[in-house]
C-alpha cells in the first residue's frame, strides 16, 4: 500500500531569491548540492514571530528539513549555518554577494545535483564577507562557476583554430567562448574584446588557481577593465538575457563603506 | 488561468474565475469558489462590490507629498497640523503607514517608497520614490529620517542606499530596532536576530535607591 504521507528530507541549502506567496507565506529559490536549484514554500514566514522567517533571508546558508513536494517543497524546520553577518552591513559587498547568487542560479538546472556549484557559492560568499579583494572575489568565482557548469572560456588555445596562442596581446570573443589568435581575428563579425599580454596571465592564474592564492593578487586598471569587459561579456552569452543584479552591483561598486545605521527609536 | 480546470463553466462564469485568478495569493479552487459566492450574493451586495472596486481605480491617488495611498492631493496624514514635520519614517508599502499607525507610537510624517531594491528581480533604486524624498528633504525642516523598511536582506540594502544618499545632507538617519518579537521563543530565533537584539540590547530601568535594609 503507497502510503500518503509526503515524503521528508533534510538539505542544506542558500537562499538564492524570493517572492511574497498569498498571506504571509514565502516562495523560494534554493540552491541545494544534491537537488540543484529546488522551489520550496514556507508557510507563514513574513509574520513577525515566524520560526522560520529569520533564517531563510536571501544568502543565508541553512540546515531545512523539507516536505517532498511535486513541484513545491515545503519547509518544515530552518536553522541558520551562516548568515554571512559582515557582508549585510555594506552595500557593495553585499550587491557582489547577491551578483554571485544570481549567476549561480541562472547557470545551474532544476532538481540536478550540484554539489560543486553549493560549495564554491557557501566559500565565496564566507570570503567575500572578510576579503579586501571583493572585485577579485567576484571574478574568480564567475570564472570558476562557468567552469564547473561547462563553460569555461579558452585562454590557452585559439578558440576557432584550436593552435597554441603565441605570448602577445590577443582578441576575447564570448561568440567563439575563448581568445582568437591574429589568423582567426577576421572570421565572423563577433564582437571582439581586446586582450592584452598581461591581462590573459591574470586570467589564466585565476583559472588554474583557488581564491586565497589570487586574494591578494594586485591587477593594474587596464587589467581590470579588459577583465571585467571579457568575463561580462562571456557571462552574457551564456546566460539569457544577462544578469539583473548587475546594474546594481555597478552603481554601489565603489561607494565606501559607511557602517550599519544606528537602531532603535529611542527618545533623545 | 487553467481553463481545463472549468471545462463546463458558462463564459460570464470563466471570465470571473480568470479575474479572480490573477488576484495575488488567489489561486484556481479560490477563484472557483469566491466566483461561485458571488453568484448567490444579493444584486446589491454585487453591486456596491463592483462600485467600490471601480471607485478605488477612479478616486484614489498618491499623496503629492508621501506618496501613500489617498483620495485627495494631500493624505490626512500630510495636512494634519499637530503631526511632528521634523520626522519622516521611511516604509516600503502604503500597508507598513496603517501597520505603525496602529501603534499610536508615532506622530510624525511617512514617506512611502512603493518597494525595495531587489537586484535579483531587476527593481533598482530609480524605480522606487527616492528622487521624491531628496526633493523633500530639502525643502522641508526635517532632522530625523527613520528608516522602517523590512528586517531582510531587500530591506537593509533600501536602508544602507538611503543612508548613503541622506547622510551628506546632515539629517539624523535612524532605522527600527532589530530584535526579538513579542511571545517568540529564543531558542528558535535565528542567529541575525540574536546577533541584532544583543547589540541592540537596553537597560532595564530600575528605582533609583534599593531599598534601605
Amino acid at each position: 500500500m503507497v502510503s500518503s504521507r509526503p515524503r521528508l528530507f533534510t538539505t542544506e541549502a542558500v537562499v538564492l531569491r524570493h517572492s511574497d506567496l498569498g498571506e504571509a507565506d514565502r516562495l523560494l529559490w534554493l540552491l541545494t548540492p544534491q537537488r540543484g536549484v529546488i522551489r520550496a514554500t514556507a508557510r507563514g514566514a513574513r509574520k513577525p514571530g515566524s520560526k522560520l522567517g529569520g533564517h531563510i533571508d536571501l544568502l543565508c546558508h541553512v540546515k531545512l528539513s523539507m516536505r517532498e513536494g511535486r513541484e513545491l517543497h515545503g519547509v518544515s524546520q530552518a536553522d541558520t549555518v551562516d548568515a554571512f553577518r559582515a557582508m549585510r552591513t555594506d552595500i557593495g559587498r553585499l550587491s557582489r554577494g547577491l551578483y554571485m547568487a544570481e549567476l549561480a542560479q541562472r547557470v545551474s538546472v532544476e532538481d540536478a545535483p550540484a554539489p560543486a556549484v553549493f560549495r564554491l557559492l557557501v566559500n565565496s560568499l564566507g570570503w567575500l564577507a572578510t576579503t579586501e579583494n571583493a572585485d577579485t572575489l567576484v571574478r574568480w568565482f564567475a570564472l570558476r562557476l562557468l567552469t564547473i557548469t561547462g563553460f569555461k572560456p579558452e585562454f590557452g588555445a585559439c578558440a576557432e583554430c584550436g593552435d597554441e596562442l603565441e605570448p602577445a596581446d590577443h582578441v576575447f570573443s564570448a561568440e567563439r567562448g575563448g581568445l582568437v589568435c591574429p589568423r582567426c581575428r577576421s572570421q565572423g563579425s563577433d564582437v571582439l574584446q581586446p586582450a592584452s599580454l598581461g591581462t590573459i596571465k591574470v586570467l589564466r592564474h585565476l583559472a588554474r588557481s583557488d581564491f586565497p592564492a589570487v586574494s591578494s593578487l594586485n591587477i593594474g586598471s587596464e587589467e581590470r577593465r579588459q577583465i571585467e569587459r571579457i568575463l561580462r561579456s562571456h557571462t552574457n552569452s551564456v546566460i539569457d538575457r544577462g544578469v539583473r543584479s548587475s546594474a546594481f552591483l555597478d552603481e554601489v561598486r565603489d561607494w565606501p563603506e559607511v557602517g550599519p545605521v544606528p537602531g532603535g527609536m529611542r527618545a533623545d | 488561468m487553467n481553463s481545463n480546470s472549468t471545462p463546463s463553466a458558462a463564459p460570464p462564469v470563466a471570465r470571473l474565475i480568470e479575474a479572480f485568478n490573477r488576484l495575488p495569493g488567489v489561486g484556481p479552487k479560490s477563484a472557483q469558489r469566491l466566483t461561485y459566492y458571488m453568484i448567490r450574493m444579493p444584486r446589491e451586495e454585487a453591486e456596491a462590490l463592483a462600485e467600490a472596486v471601480i471607485s478605488v481605480k477612479d478616486r484614489i491617488v498618491l499623496c503629492s507629498k508621501c506618496l501613500n495611498i489617498t483620495e485627495e492631493p494631500v493624505c490626512p496624514v500630510c495636512t494634519n497640523e499637530r503631526r511632528d514635520r521634523t520626522r519622516i519614517c521611511v516604509v516600503e508599502e502604503p500597508l507598513d503607514v496603517l501597520a505603525i499607525e496602529r501603534t499610536r507610537a508615532y506622530d510624525g510624517l511617512y514617506h512611502v517608497l512603493h518597494g525595495s531594491i531587489s537586484p535579483v528581480n531587476g527593481i533598482g533604486a530609480e524605480q522606487l520614490k527616492i528622487r521624491e524624498l531628496l526633493d523633500r528633504l530639502r525643502d522641508e525642516t526635517v532632522t530625523e529620517l527613520i528608516l522602517a523598511t523590512n528586517p531582510n536582506l531587500e530591506g537593509e540594502a533600501t536602508s544602507m542606499y538611503l543612508q548613503r544618499l541622506i547622510s551628506p545632507l546632515g539629517i539624523k538617519v535612524t532605522r527600527l530596532a532589530r530584535g526579538l518579537s513579542s511571545g517568540a521563543d529564543l531558542e528558535y530565533a535565528d542567529e541575525m536576530t540574536l546577533a541584532n537584539a544583543l547589540e541592540g540590547r537596553s537597560e532595564i530601568a530600575r528605582n533609583d535607591e534599593p531599598a534601605a535594609g
